[in-house]
């Protein structure tokens, strides 16, 4: 079990590499503060960024999510002070 | 009817005929001799409860919606279905077919998506009613009441109490096999749907062709994770559990996106026969495969693995039996499955226990529409059979622009005929003529119909499609219409010129399809936006009103796009190019 729970800049960085290595782009091109639409996010593969997040984070997701919090900034903040953790 | 000189079925004068007269004969029967035995079983995802229907309560709560929907329609009148997933779907189905009205299955458009299909179908059939549930309407989508306003839709919600009840009888509408059970909309572009013409005698025919092929009884139990608006989904799958009276286990598709090892669960726990899906599901279950969470599953009750709407690949098939044989599972049972809507669905399958047929071919000779053997293994290209035609079909190869049959071993267009093939499209007879009701070059009968798809038979008469004469797009089992992909494109930029773009797939390094869009921009605009910004809003379009990644964006210069001397789009050329790196970028 994991010790401590990561914070909103570990879960901001997992993001932008997990999308970086599925979307095969330059880390440096996945703008946090950009939609996961305009990044180029389908909804097959946001319902496996949810999945990783879940085994990552050991929390219940739903695909809803990624609507209700539609960037990789507003998805980490929302991670980072959920209080299930 | 006259034979064809190939392809012609060896069992076809025996002729599947099923004993039924139709669909609501079906469920009286199975309502009569097995009341109390399961249809339809919902499983629940996270936080939702298991629903189980018996036949005899379907029966009674398909009444229950017939009688209230005769209340408000008339016969023949069009009801469209909008469910999310769940038992309630099956529910509005059969009530629209024992009040004689058509239904017509649809997807719940996406709450982004400003243009796909859904308002042009409204147009094409012109729906009296709409059947739903109250939370989709009140809850979940609000905005749908508003966004079909101009349809004039009478909303019928099937879980209202307040609404006066009442059974529909049984002696009320008399129906027979010529009448129209439901419209399939798969077919046709975003604007300009069309909608296939199921009749009940259609449905019987290719149930009892898709029985006989898989061997179900009533013990066949199917799970099912396909959406029932799409064909698979419900007549593969829900229908066909129905009409040999086994219970049809259903799961919400995004529950199996998110857990695909939940469904090896499903056909565990209930002992499941028959199991399929599009071919992405199959690879989906290996890439997502954890000895911990499959501890004590037993997969040795599967029987039918159907693999089918999307091509059948040979690696999948291989790394999918070697994953799951350490629990049981049989490489025979993996059954590749072509078919179409405008068939009912299957057009030809393998038979239970038989296992795939897997043939290397040469892929150089494979472009240019020929099968050789391949001389060194390195231009191998592994086909994978989609079976035979089942009982009752005839199945020809036939030279797209001659129209004279072709022998085994050469490449043409798959043409079908038999008593599953659709009657046409809804109020299109253009589309029809030209689809439906074709004749080869060698017999007179105005019979066949025409796939669109490219194939050839075996010397032992298996059927292997290697392509497709249209320029459509199968991405995870769904069918895009490069045209209205390419117009989305169009629409995001004025720096892009209409009627100057191409969208084609290529496969990935897993030989998955993939999307790739070429587009010219108007060097005048250079100033104005630069490619990235371009290309970023290109993919958030497609990803909104489509729900697909495009793979690479390619701008190019304009006037730099292969088209014909008649100014048609070259898609097959652009995608030539596009792999051969020739395309001039801006």
């Amino acid at each position: 079990m994991r010790a401590e729970k990561p914070s909103e800049a570990a879960i901001q960085d997992w993001c932008v590499q997990y999308l970086a290595r599925t979307l095969d782009l330059p880390d440096h091109t996945i703008d946090p503060e950009m939609t996961f639409a305009r990044l180029g996010l389908d909804s097959a593969n946001s319902v496996f960024l949810i999945v990783e997040l879940e085994d990552w984070l050991r929390l219940e997701l739903t695909p809803d999510l990624l609507f209700e919090h539609p960037t990789i900034c507003a998805l980490a903040r929302h991670l980072a002070v959920r209080t299930d953790r | 009817m006259n034979q064809t000189t190939t392809g012609f079925s060896p069992q076809v004068e025996a002729g599947a005929r099923s004993e039924f007269a139709s669909l609501v004969d079906v469920l009286r029967r199975r309502s009569a001799e097995q009341p109390n035995d399961a249809a339809y079983i919902f499983l629940p995802d996270r936080g939702t409860e298991r629903i189980s229907l018996s036949f005899a309560e379907l029966y009674a709560r398909a009444r229950e919606i017939a009688w209230r929907l005769a209340q408000r329609g008339q016969r023949g009148d069009r009801a469209v279905l909008l469910f999310s997933p769940g038992v309630d779907f099956i529910v509005a189905f059969f009530g629209c077919l024992l009040a004689g009205m058509i239904a017509v299955p649809m997807m719940v458009p996406r709450r982004a998506s400003s243009r796909d299909a859904s308002a042009a179908i409204l147009a094409d059939c012109s729906p009296r009613l709409a059947i739903t549930r109250r939370d989709l309407l009140t809850e979940a989508r609000p905005d749908l009441t508003e966004r079909f306003r101009t349809a004039k839709l009478d909303w019928v919600i099937i879980d209202c109490p307040n609404e006066a009840s009442g059974k529909l009888q049984n002696t009320a509408p008399d129906l027979g096999r010529d009448d129209i059970a439901f419209l399939q909309y798969t077919s046709g572009s975003t604007s300009a749907p069309k909608g296939v013409i199921v009749t009940h005698g259609n449905l019987l025919e290719n149930s009892e062709m898709i029985r006989i092929a898989f061997g179900n009884t009533r013990r066949s139990t199917h799970v099912s994770w396909v959406p029932l608006y799409h064909d698979m989904g419900l007549i593969l799958n829900a229908l066909q559990s129905f009409y040999v009276g086994a219970p049809c286990v259903l799961m919400a598709p995004v529950s199996f996106m998110q857990r695909p090892l939940s469904w090896l669960r499903a056909i565990h726990d209930y002992r499941a026969e028959v199991a399929g899906g599009p071919n992405f599901a199959f690879d989906l279950c290996v890439r997502r495969h954890r000895p911990e969470e499959l501890q004590g599953i037993d997969l040795s009750c599967w029987k039918v693995a159907v693999n089918g709407a999307e091509p059948v690949r040979a690696t999948t098939i291989d790394r999918f039996a070697s994953t799951f044989a350490p629990y049981g599972f049989d490489a025979r049972s993996i059954q590749p499955a072509y078919g179409m809507a405008e068939a009912t669905l299957l057009i030809s399958t393998g038979r239970r226990g038989a296992g795939p047929v897997i043939r290397a071919v040469s892929r150089d000779a494979l472009q240019h529409n020929r099968i050789v053997a391949p001389a060194q293994a390195g231009n191998a290209q592994m086909l994978v059979g989609c079976g035979r035609p089942p009982c009752g079909e005839r199945l020809a190869i036939v030279c797209p622009e001659t129209r004279m049959p072709m022998g085994p071993g050469l490449v043409g267009e798959v043409w079908v005929a038999g008593p599953h093939i659709a009657r046409g499209y809804w109020r299109n007879p253009e589309a029809t003529a030209s689809v439906f009701k074709v004749q080869t070059a060698s017999d007179g009968a105005p019979c066949w119909l025409r796939t669109g798809d490219l194939g050839f038979l075996g010397e032992d008469g298996e059927l292997y499609i290697t392509g497709r004469i249209k320029d459509l797009i199968i991405i995870r089992g769904i069918n895009h219409y490069p045209q209205d992909i390419e117009e989305t494109v169009q629409d995001c930029h004025p720096a892009l010129r209409h009627h100057g773009g191409a969208v084609f797939s290529v496969p990935d390094q897993n030989d998955e399809e993939q999307l790739v869009i070429v587009q010219e921009m108007e060097r005048t605009f250079r100033r104005q936006i630069t490619p990235e910004e371009i290309t970023t809003s290109i993919r958030e379009a497609i990803i909104r009103e489509h729900e697909i990644a495009a793979r690479d964006i390619v701008l190019i210069r304009s006037g730099s796009l292969p088209k014909t001397t008649s100014g048609k789009i070259q898609r097959p050329l652009t995608r030539q190019m596009f792999l051969a790196g020739s395309l001039s970028l801006v």
